[in-house]
């Protein structure tokens, strides 16, 4: 590892992330000067805690370079970050992404644009006008072939997807998605998505971008892929179980897309599915984010020389080679779903889920009493649950038994 | 997938003992204190008595010591004592127990917590050992997703730079029972 104790670093931190605590753990562990950039507002700032505002870019990045001086390096925590901390390494001289690429990265509409013009593997797929009328959305979605998905271009972990097999269920989905821009973001005037169903085994592939070459860091078999209504992530487990030679296409693969979209550094976290339907299993391209993967779950990683996945990001960040490479045995995270609409009461059986064999950690992230929605509404996850061991199998039995074992109660 | 807990044992016996307490704390209490920051270790093993070196972020190993060395024991029952050694870990220089305390109750009571206040925060002083300040976050501050943000680059500076001799800042929340978090994590 090289030594960057010391070295400035400015972690540009939205409020409502699940990001912050990893990341300033990271810096604190590999002893960096931490400034910290956020659109939330601190009460208490005894070291530099910068008002930023990602709604004004330029703004903040005046702000920034007024007030930070010097840095080695710029590190958006999480998704809503990446434009300016893209905008502000640009001004700083470092290595950085352009603001065009992550906005691309963010935004389906214009990946699948990108991609198509450059040939990566992807689902068919039609961008929908806000005004699209419903002869003209049925027509699309015919052409694809039912079942086919709808879902916004700019929201993330699932929200908004949703799998419909015919006329009036894509009429339904594509009200119901305007519903939810409408409400979450304030954008029922951008396209939605639609997209030909690929059946198959999905992996999540996360790595480094150095210079446009791709790191790996960790792949991931989602073993309960999802098929609709709608894209629950739920379980997670690594190292893949894939052949190598799939492993390697697909990793060729979501390189060949981060390029295409323009992005050459930092953190990457792809997400592909094996098209069976030829009879052998290609990887295609649902999405790439600028970003490491979401949630907790990356602390179900841990990398040889005791690093963590944000420590590898920040390393990478300040112009560090990171080989992450991870000790032996399997390690897989459950992302617990919110499964209907009310009030987090309790959740019980942490205990006994915790006694699982295999079982690390289990995070509850939701407060107790607060409402929670279901996809393709929400956006929350209950909490997550942790496992290791010898083998993947293993690992995916374990989050299993201990997904059983506890009982949320939402009234 | 965790880093080993590595031995450095003299002789083959203790080497045994060093490598079942290490895979004892790989499987136990290991993940919990590498995702709060910190990282501890076989040292060696003295008559009986396992030394165990905390690295990494202050505070991340040591409010889980007492459940270390009760997993410790009752996974390897010849296990006699657990001893914690590292960097820092002794008592601060100067000045009573007592002294230390209230100095840290003060900075809390005066600095602190009147500006967190505008968060509906708090945060409690449970104890002080050995240097070590154990804090508990309450009201917006418990459970909320940037209290590592406050608690680091706010409270443990400003009591560093009033209070000499804290060896660091070990938050003992249980932030998942936290009922009213200033800012709730979620997936935008």
């Amino acid at each position: 590892m090289i030594d960057v104790k010391g070295r400035r670093v400015l972690l540009l931190v939205p409020p409502v992330t699940y990001r912050a605590t990893d990341f300033v753990t990271a810096a604190n562990r590999l002893e960096l000067d931490v400034v910290i950039g956020s659109d939330g507002a601190l009460p208490l700032g005894g070291k530099p805690v910068v008002p930023i505002d990602a709604a004004d870019p330029g703004g903040s990045v005046r702000r920034l370079l007024a007030t930070v001086g010097r840095v080695d390096a710029v590190v958006g925590v999480d998704a809503q970050m990446l434009p300016l901390a893209a905008r502000l390494a640009g001004e700083l001289g470092l290595a950085h992404n352009s603001v065009d690429a992550v906005i691309a990265a963010a935004d389906k509409a214009i990946q699948r644009h990108l991609w198509a013009e450059a040939g990566v593997a992807q689902p068919r797929f039609h961008i929908m006008a806000a005004d699209a009328g419903e002869p003209h959305l049925i027509e699309a979605a015919r052409a694809l072939g039912f079942p086919c998905i709808a879902k916004p271009v700019s929201l993330s972990a699932s929200r908004g997807v949703l799998r419909v097999d015919d006329d009036a269920g894509l009429l339904a989905a594509v009200r119901e998605i305007r519903a939810i821009l409408a409400q979450t973001s304030g954008g029922d005037q951008e396209p939605v998505l639609l997209e030909e169903y690929v059946p198959g085994w999905e992996v999540s592939i996360d790595g480094l971008l150095t210079d446009g070459s791709l790191a790996v860091t960790a792949v991931f078999d989602k073993p309960d892929t999802p098929e609709g209504p709608t894209f629950e992530e739920t379980l997670l487990v690594t190292p893949s179980r894939l052949p190598e030679s799939t492993l390697a296409l697909a990793t060729d693969l979501a390189e060949r897309a981060a390029r295409t979209l323009g992005l050459h550094h930092g953190p990457i976290h792809a997400e592909l599915r094996l098209d069976g339907r030829a009879g052998q299993a290609r990887p295609i391209m649902l999405e790439l984010a600028a970003r490491s993967i979401g949630g907790l779950c990356s602390r179900s990683l841990r990398f040889l020389g005791d690093m963590s996945l944000e420590m590898t990001i920040l390393l990478n960040a300040l112009g560090g080679t990171v080989v992450a490479s991870p000790p032996p045995g399997a390690a897989g995270v459950l992302m617990l779903p919110v499964e209907r609409d009310g009030v987090l009461e309790s959740v019980g059986g942490r205990e006994e889920a915790l006694a699982v064999p295999g079982i690390t950690g289990l995070s509850i992230t939701i407060p107790m009493g607060e409402k929670v929605r279901p996809l393709p509404w929400g956006d929350r996850y209950l909490g997550f649950l942790f496992a290791e061991g010898s083998e993947a199998v293993e690992v995916e039995e374990s989050l299993r038994a201990a997904r059983q074992r506890l009982r949320p109660l939402i009234i | 997938m965790l880093a080993s807990a590595r031995a450095v044992p003299v002789d083959l016996a203790d080497r045994d003992l060093a490598r079942r307490v290490a895979a004892a704390l790989q499987a136990s209490v290991l993940p919990s204190v590498v995702a709060r920051g910190g990282e501890i270790r076989v040292l060696g093993i003295d008559n009986g008595t396992v030394i165990l070196e905390m690295t990494g972020s202050p505070g991340a190993a040591l409010p889980l010591r007492a459940r270390i060395e009760a997993l410790i024991r009752h996974a390897v029952p010849e296990v006699a004592a657990v001893r914690m050694v590292g960097p820092g870990a002794e008592p601060p220089a100067g000045g009573a127990a007592g002294d230390f305390e209230d100095l840290v109750r003060t900075v809390l009571d005066r600095e602190v917590n009147p500006v967190i206040a505008a968060h509906r925060g708090h945060a409690s002083l449970v104890a002080v050992e050995e240097g070590w300040v154990r804090l508990r976050l309450e009201g917006g501050c418990q459970g909320c997703s940037l209290a590592e943000v406050t608690l680091r680059q706010g409270i443990e500076p400003m009591l560093r730079a009033r209070v000499p001799g804290i060896v660091g800042l070990v938050d003992v929340t249980d932030h998942q029972a936290g009922r009213e978090p200033f800012y709730s994590a979620a997936k935008r």
